[in-house]
């Protein structure tokens, strides 16, 4: 068996999960419609509850925080369903016994990336248009996107996946998911200011990129533990 | 060879097993008995790596090199009432995904939702109580499984059904089976009555009353 | 008890004791510091310190647990995880007090300020998870998980937030990043002196509070049987 095969059959199985969640989710379009509802019924409130100052230079320097703070409690109302569901339903135990916890994680991820992204292009346009916002630098604008919205799911991942064994989900999804991500949150708020602003960021990406690499390094190392007994 | 000794495991303030052994060799049957709450289901859970004892230690060798705790929960061949499938998905694509986890090929799927007479296009959540059992038996012995761990195999199912387990797993004590290889697979069987194999007591096949 | 024990535990007593008085007596008030109101940092400091010891050692202790399954370690996790957090709200507390006299507030938001309530909120949430885990054997297992991500996410709470906010009050840290101690000599000894005393105080409650744990599971298990 060479190591290529190894990774490529790792790919697989954990394609066959990624598949299957957006299989049901298609089905059920429980996660999607949270996740959509949540944000669009925010993003209207929020901008309302602006109103004409939204727009103006004023409210410039708190557009990101507001947009940060828009993405992340969808996310946290929509992402924890991808554990929480297959404890619920006892699937996991089906899971447990017929894939690797390591694929197992990686689907999950591909599901939760996939479903954050999907999350941010249906948000984002529509938060720009509402606000008036135009980034002046859009490539640090797609990338800061991009590279916290990965670290989004992959702390909302592994923390799901913990809080699924336990009382109190949701609540305790929060709790323990607020805290690890408050880093991530100042970081995407300094690079988006600066992507609006057009000003050099404070902070570099590739300090987000580490944080999303150490907490998906993390999430493969500690996910064997949490889901297994 | 699956070994177990000294098993012991509370929930709680509740203490459900106290220190059970038993060993299992190729081509022999383990039955439990034991009233409802006596702990079979938790022992079977023990023995699949779905739960971790309090006490004791749980040994099972395939081609004599011993498996993980990891490894025999990707060995085993599990059919209980807690194992449970994707409702929204039909028959069919649950025993697909299943496989493609397993790295079996899909044809896999197919075959045993013959085998075990199933309509490969409904809905796991519109099938009836004896025909999900059933799914847990196409899931079990897709893989082949050299050790199965059945708990209340025949609870729900009509005469064909109960009939069907029957044969399937007096196939894969002897040898015939899918993948119980030489000297014939291993079986535990929790049940609350004696299960009638239709196949006179093998030297070797005990009972564990709980 | 054994001598041995009794020695140390005079020493522990006789060097907090000692940097108590050496804090108001010996050691002169720091430069641009109001008044006398560098003197707590004689005890805001070690508390900071075993604070973050104490959640270190609560991340290694849950990794060994994971690798070992040996309960013992996740009693070492629990009992750091309680200790850590008292610590950190006497250094939060001092660090208010020091900052209503120099900031005129107790509270500002200073980064500082911000990311140690944040490292309390996420050890406090240790607590709440695991009484949300029925299972004795998840809540272990998942409880050691969460500690150990702490090990990842710590440093992001601590070195890169702050950095961020592009501006803190809060003096540049003792043990700074060119591990260079930049305070005036009998500052120095009267601030090894109390950091040496507070850490062996808390590896002496550590221990106590590690066989409290243990005892209390086996009364728990022979009420059982």
């Amino acid at each position: 068996m060479s190591s290529r095969s190894d990774f490529l059959d790792f790919l697989a199985r954990s394609g066959a999960v990624l598949a299957k969640d957006w299989r049901t989710e298609l089905r059920s379009r429980y996660a999607l419609n949270s996740l959509a509802l949540f944000a669009f019924s925010t993003l209207v409130t929020v901008s309302m509850a602006l109103g004409p100052v939204g727009s103006s230079p004023l409210a410039q320097p708190l557009l990101p925080v507001i947009l940060w703070l828009i993405l992340l409690f969808a996310a946290t109302a929509g992402l924890p369903r991808t554990f929480v569901g297959e404890e619920e339903t006892h699937t996991a135990i089906a899971l447990r016994l017929a894939g690797p916890p390591e694929a197992v994680f990686a689907g999950k991820l591909g599901f939760a990336l996939s479903l954050t992204f999907a999350l941010e292009i249906l948000v984002v346009p529509l938060f720009l248009a509402m606000t008036d916002l135009s980034p002046k630098d859009p490539g640090l604008f797609v990338a800061t996107l991009a590279a916290c919205g990965f670290g989004l799911a992959a702390g909302s991942t592994l923390v799901a996946a913990m809080v699924a064994q336990a009382r109190g989900k949701g609540t305790l999804f929060a709790v323990l998911l607020l805290p690890m991500l408050v880093p991530l949150l100042v970081m995407a708020v300094a690079l988006t200011r600066a992507a609006v602003s057009g000003e050099p960021p404070v902070v570099e990406i590739t300090q987000v990129l580490l944080y999303d690499g150490m907490v998906t390094i993390g999430g493969f190392l500690l996910f064997p533990a949490v889901w297994n007994p | 060879m699956l070994t177990f000794s000294d098993l012991a495991r509370r929930f709680g303030r509740h203490v459900v097993l106290t220190g059970q052994s038993g060993t299992v060799a190729p081509g022999q049957l383990l039955t439990v008995l034991g009233r409802n709450g006596s702990g079979k289901s938790t022992l079977l859970r023990i023995l699949a790596g779905l739960l971790v004892a309090d006490r004791g230690t749980v040994e099972y060798h395939e081609d004599g090199r011993p498996l993980s705790l990891g490894e025999r929960r990707r060995a085993v061949g599990y059919v209980a009432p807690d194992l449970s499938f994707y409702e929204d998905l039909s028959a069919l694509e649950n025993l697909q995904f299943f496989a493609r986890l397993r790295g079996l090929p899909s044809t896999a799927a197919e075959e045993w939702l013959a085998r075990v007479d199933l309509p490969p296009e409904r809905a796991a959540g519109a099938l009836s109580s004896g025909m999900r059992q059933r799914l847990r038996f196409a899931f079990a012995l897709m893989a082949r499984p050299r050790l199965l761990l059945l708990d209340e195999p025949v609870q729900n199912l009509d005469a064909v059904g109960a009939t069907l387990v029957r044969t399937l797993l007096a196939e894969h004590l002897s040898g015939g089976g899918a993948g119980s290889g030489a000297g014939g697979g291993l079986a535990v069987v929790a049940n609350p009555e004696p299960l009638d194999l239709g196949r006179p007591a093998e030297s070797g096949d005990h009972v564990l009353t709980l | 008890m054994k001598p041995t024990t009794l020695l140390a535990l005079g020493a522990i007593w006789l060097s907090i004791t000692l940097a108590i008085f050496l804090a108001f007596l010996y050691a002169p008030p720091a430069k641009n510091f109001i008044g006398e109101s560098s003197r707590i940092l004689f005890f805001h400091v070690p508390m900071a310190w075993v604070s973050s010891l104490a959640f270190i050692l609560a991340g290694v202790a849950s990794v060994r647990y994971l690798r070992t399954r040996d309960v013992r370690f996740d009693h070492q996790a629990r009992s750091a995880v309680g200790l850590g957090l008292i610590f950190g709200v006497l250094a939060t507390v001092t660090g208010s007090l020091w900052a209503r006299v120099m900031w005129n507030s107790y509270w500002n938001w200073d980064p500082r300020q911000s990311s140690i309530i944040l490292a309390l909120t996420f050890y406090l949430a240790y607590f709440g998870f695991r009484s949300a885990v029925e299972e004795v054997e998840a809540r272990r297992r998942l409880a050691a998980a969460y500690a150990a991500l702490g090990l990842i996410v710590a440093p992001f709470l601590f070195y890169i937030a702050p950095r961020i906010a592009g501006f803190t009050l809060h003096p540049e840290p003792i043990l700074n990043a060119n591990l260079k101690v930049e305070v005036e000599s009998r500052m120095r000894q009267v601030l090894l002196l109390s950091s040496l005393g507070f850490t062996a105080f808390f590896v002496w409650l550590h221990i106590l509070n590690c066989r409290l744990l243990t005892l209390l599971e086996a009364r728990d298990a022979k009420s059982l049987s």
